[in-house]
C-alpha cells in the first residue's frame, strides 16, 4: 500500500520538479522514515567505538521503541548487555515534544532507579560518537530548513538551529534519499565553516516494507575517532505495550523482550 | 530451584565457608543439571579486582598504615526459564551474584559474600514476586536515605569500596502489584540485617562507653533482634506517576539499622530499637533539572514520648534535592536535609549529667559534581557532605578511567572531618584514606 502510494504520488507530481515539495514536507518525511517506522520496533544494537588512537570499545544492547504519536512522543527502552560491567543496566527515555525528555537509569547492582536530568541532548550516547539526538531524533522544529540542492537522487538541505545555545554546530547539511526519504548523510559545521562531524548511513535494508538504515557511522572530524552502529534482528510492529516503559520493567526487565 | 533457593536463604547466617559450599553446589547445578535444557543461561560474567586504601591519619585501629587491602572475585549470572512450562510462562528469572574475597586486613582471610540469589517471576499479569537474597532500594536521595530503611554498609562507604557495596542485600520476599490507581511494593524481611558500621577494628568511631574516638579498645556488644515471626520487618511503597512527576508513599515497620539505643549500659550493650517509618516523596522536572522532595516520620516504638534516655527518640526528616545537566558531560546536584529530634523537652529532662546531649536539629548539605572526559571513559566526581549545625563534613573525590572495556582503574579519597569527636562525620575523622582500585571485568 505504501509503495502504491508512492507511485501515485510520483504519477501526480511527475511532471513538476521533485523539489516542488516544500522543504518542510521533506524534513517531516525524513523524520518519520528514520525514527518512526512501524508503530513499534525492536532491534539488537552493537556500537563499535574507535577513538583517535585507534582503540576500540563495544556497546551491545537491545532497544525497544514505541510511538506514542506518529511524528511526536515516543518511548525507548535500552537494555545493556555489554560491556559486562553494565550488563542488565536499563536506560529508559520518554521523548517529549516541546519539553525536556524524561530519562531514567536502572542500576541492577544497587537496585536503583535513578531519574536522570536530560537537558543536554548533544552529549554523547553511551560514550559513542553518536549524540542523543542522533539516536532519538532532533525535533524538526529546532532548525530552519532550506532546500539548497538536488544531487544524484538526494535532496540537500541546510539546517540552521533556531536556538544557537546548547548546540556545538552553527549549521548542518543533510542529504535525504528522494525515493525513501532516509537521511543518507549529515555534515555538521561550526560558524567559520569548518567541518566538525559527520553521520552517514552505510547500509539500507528493507525490513517489513520499511527502508531501514541497519548500519551507520558517526565520525568526529575535529578530534578524530568514529563509531559504527549495527542494527540486527530489526522487527517492526512487534506489539510492545505502553506498560513496558515503566518502573516495573526497569526493575524487572521483561524477559519476552530482552532475552 | 525454589527449594535450593530457600536452602541458601535459610542458612545465610552461617559463616562464609558454608555459603561457599552452597554456591559451589549451585554452580554445579547450573552446569550439570539436566533441566539446563529448559533454561537459557546468560553466561558467567563478573570481575576480579584489587583494592588498596592507605590511611592518611593516625589511629588506634588494628592496622596503622592501611584500612583496605583486598582482592575480590565476583561471579554473576542470570538464568531464564524456557520452554513450555509454568516457569517459562511466568517469566521466571534467577539472578546470582556473589563475591569471593581475600581480605589482607585480616591477614588474608577468605570469605564469600552472596550479593544476590533471587527468583523473580510474574505469577499474574498485574503481580510480580521476587524471592531470596536481593538488594533493595527506593527513595529519592543521593547517598541520603529517609524512607529507604534497607541495610547499608557504611564501612565499605568510608574505606572507598565501589558504590555497589554501600547497599547490603536483604533476605526478603518482595511482592509488587500494579492496579490502575497506583503501584504497590510490599517487602517482607524475615531475617534482620543491620547496617555495617565502624566497630573500631578497621574504622575508628565515637564510642560513648570509651568517652571518645575508639579503635580496638572498643568493647561494646550489639544485640540483634532474635529471629522470630514478631520480628519480621515490613516495607511498603505505593507509587505512581502524574505525567513526568512521580509521587510515592512509604511505610516501614522494623528496626533502626544502627545500634543507637542502650540495652544494658553496665554491660555495654546496645541494640537496634524498633521503629515505624511513615513517609512520602515527590520527584520530577524542575527548573531545567530534576527536583525531589522526601519526608519521613520515624516513630520510635519503645520511646514514643521521648522520656526514656536509653532509647533513641522519634524523628522528623525532610530532604530537598536538585540535579542538573549543564552540558558537555558536566552534572551537578545539591541536597538539603534537616532532621528534628521529637520530644526534645522530654529528652532533655531525662538526661543524666554524664550523658552526651544532642541538639534538636541537624542540618546537612550535600553537593555532587561529575564531569566526564575522553569519550566518557574518564569520570571525575566530587561528593561533599557538610553539616553547618554539627560543624562536620565529608569530602569524597574520585577519578576513574575505563582503560578498555575490561580494565578500569579508580583512585579516590575519603576525607571526613569535624570539630567535634562525636558527630556523624567528626567521629570518622581519623579514618581519612586514599584508595586505588584496579578492576578487570569479563
Amino acid at each position: 500500500m505504501k509503495r502504491y502510494g508512492l507511485l501515485l504520488f510520483l504519477f501526480f507530481v511527475g511532471t513538476t520538479p521533485a523539489w516542488a515539495q516544500t522543504v518542510e514536507e521533506i524534513v517531516n518525511k525524513a523524520n518519520l522514515a528514520s525514527y518512526y517506522a512501524g508503530k513499534s520496533g525492536q532491534s539488537d544494537v552493537v556500537m563499535t567505538i574507535t577513538d583517535a588512537q585507534g582503540r576500540q570499545r563495544t556497546r551491545e544492547f537491545r532497544i525497544l521503541r514505541l510511538n506514542v504519536k506518529e511524528g511526536g512522543e515516543q518511548k525507548f527502552y535500552v537494555y545493556f548487555r555489554r560491556p559486562t560491567d553494565v550488563a542488565r543496566m536499563v536506560y529508559m527515555v520518554w521523548k517529549n515534544i516541546g519539553k525536556d525528555d524524561d530519562r531514567w537509569l536502572y542500576l541492577p547492582a544497587l537496585d536503583l532507579v535513578k531519574r536522570v536530568a536530560a537537558t543536554d541532548k548533544r552529549s554523547s550516547f553511551a560514550g559513542s560518537h553518536f549524540v542523543y539526538e542522533d539516536v532519538s531524533g532532533r525535533g524538526v522544529d529546532a532548525d530552519i530548513h532550506e532546500l539548497i540542492g538536488d544531487e544524484g537522487g538526494l535532496f540537500k538541505i541546510k539546517n540552521t538551529p533556531k536556538e544557537a545555545k546548547g548546540v556545538e554546530f552553527a549549521y548542518y547539511f543533510v542529504w535525504i534519499d528522494k525515493t525513501n526519504f532516509l537521511p543518507m548523510k549529515a555534515e555538521y559545521y561550526n560558524a567559520s565553516g569548518k567541518l566538525l562531524r559527520t553521520v552517514e548511513a552505510l547500509e539500507i535494508k528493507d525490513v517489513q516494507g520499511y527502508p531501514t538504515a541497519v548500519k551507520s557511522q558517526a565520525t568526529d572530524v575535529e578530534r578524530k575517532g568514529s563509531t559504527i552502529i549495527d542494527f540486527t534482528n530489526v522487527v517492526y510492529d512487534v506489539g510492545i505495550e505502553d506498560g513496558i516503559f515503566t518502573e516495573r520493567y526497569l526493575r524487572q526487565p521483561p524477559t519476552q523482550w530482552v532475552q | 530451584m525454589v527449594s535450593l533457593l530457600s536452602g541458601i536463604f535459610a542458612n545465610h547466617r552461617h559463616n562464609g565457608s558454608s555459603d561457599m559450599k552452597k554456591i559451589l553446589f549451585f554452580l554445579f547445578f547450573l552446569f550439570f543439571c539436566p533441566s539446563v535444557a529448559l533454561a537459557s543461561f546468560s553466561g558467567l560474567h563478573g570481575f576480579v579486582e584489587n583494592d588498596i586504601g592507605i590511611k592518611l591519619s593516625n589511629d588506634t585501629t588494628k592496622r596503622d598504615n592501611y584500612n583496605m587491602l583486598e582482592q575480590r572475585f565476583q561471579l554473576k549470572t542470570t538464568y531464564y526459564a524456557q520452554g513450555a512450562n509454568y516457569w517459562a510462562e511466568k517469566g521466571a528469572v534467577v539472578n546470582f551474584r556473589g563475591d569471593f574475597t581475600v581480605d589482607e586486613y585480616y591477614s588474608g582471610k577468605t570469605d564469600f559474600d552472596l550479593r544476590e540469589m533471587s527468583l523473580s517471576m510474574s505469577p499474574f499479569s498485574k503481580m510480580d514476586i521476587k524471592l531470596g537474597r536481593q538488594v533493595l532500594t527506593w527513595g529519592t536521595g543521593d547517598y541520603l536515605f529517609i524512607n529507604d530503611q534497607f541495610p547499608k554498609d557504611y564501612e565499605s562507604f568510608f574505606i572507598g569500596r565501589d558504590d555497589e557495596y554501600l547497599k547490603k542485600p536483604s533476605d526478603a520476599i518482595k511482592t509488587s502489584f500494579y492496579p490502575k490507581l497506583a503501584n504497590i511494593d510490599l517487602v517482607i524481611i524475615p531475617y534482620f540485617t543491620p547496617n555495617t558500621i565502624a566497630t573500631g577494628d578497621r574504622l575508628s568511631f565515637f564510642d560513648s562507653f570509651q568517652g571518645g574516638i575508639a579503635g580496638t579498645n572498643s568493647d561494646r556488644h550489639i544485640v540483634s533482634p532474635p529471629f522470630q515471626m514478631s520480628n519480621n520487618e515490613y516495607a511498603l511503597r505505593m507509587y505512581r506517576s502524574f505525567g513526568s512527576n512521580e509521587a510515592a508513599f512509604y511505610y516501614f515497620h522494623g528496626f533502626d539499622k544502627n545500634p543507637r539505643s542502650y540495652k544494658d549500659e553496665a554491660n555495654r550493650e546496645l541494640y537496634y530499637s524498633p521503629v515505624d517509618v511513615y513517609g512520602a516523596s515527590l520527584q520530577g522536572p524542575f527548573a531545567r533539572g530534576i527536583g525531589n522532595l522526601e519526608f519521613g516520620y520515624i516513630r520510635s516504638r519503645e520511646d514514643t514520648n521521648g522520656s526514656n534516655r536509653t532509647v533513641e527518640n522519634s524523628w522528623l526528616k525532610l530532604m530537598a534535592g536538585y540535579s542538573r545537566d549543564l552540558g558537555n558531560d558536566l552534572k551537578i546536584g545539591f541536597q538539603y536535609l534537616v532532621e528534628e529530634r521529637l520530644n526534645q523537652g522530654a529528652y532533655d529532662d531525662n538526661l543524666m549529667p554524664s550523658d552526651y546531649r544532642w541538639d534538636e536539629f541537624r542540618h546537612l548539605l550535600t553537593n555532587r559534581i561529575t564531569k566526564l572526559f575522553k569519550g566518557q571513559t574518564v569520570n571525575v566526581t566530587l561528593f561533599t557532605f557538610y553539616s553547618p549545625s554539627d560543624k562536620d563534613g565529608y569530602v569524597r573525590p574520585s577519578v576513574s578511567y575505563d582503560i578498555t572495556d575490561q580494565w578500569k582503574v579508580t583512585a579516590g579519597m575519603n576525607l571526613p572531618w569535624g570539630e567535634d569527636d562525636r558527630t556523624e562525620f567528626g567521629q570518622m575523622k581519623r579514618n581519612k584514606n586514599i584508595y586505588l582500585r584496579v578492576k578487570y571485568s569479563f
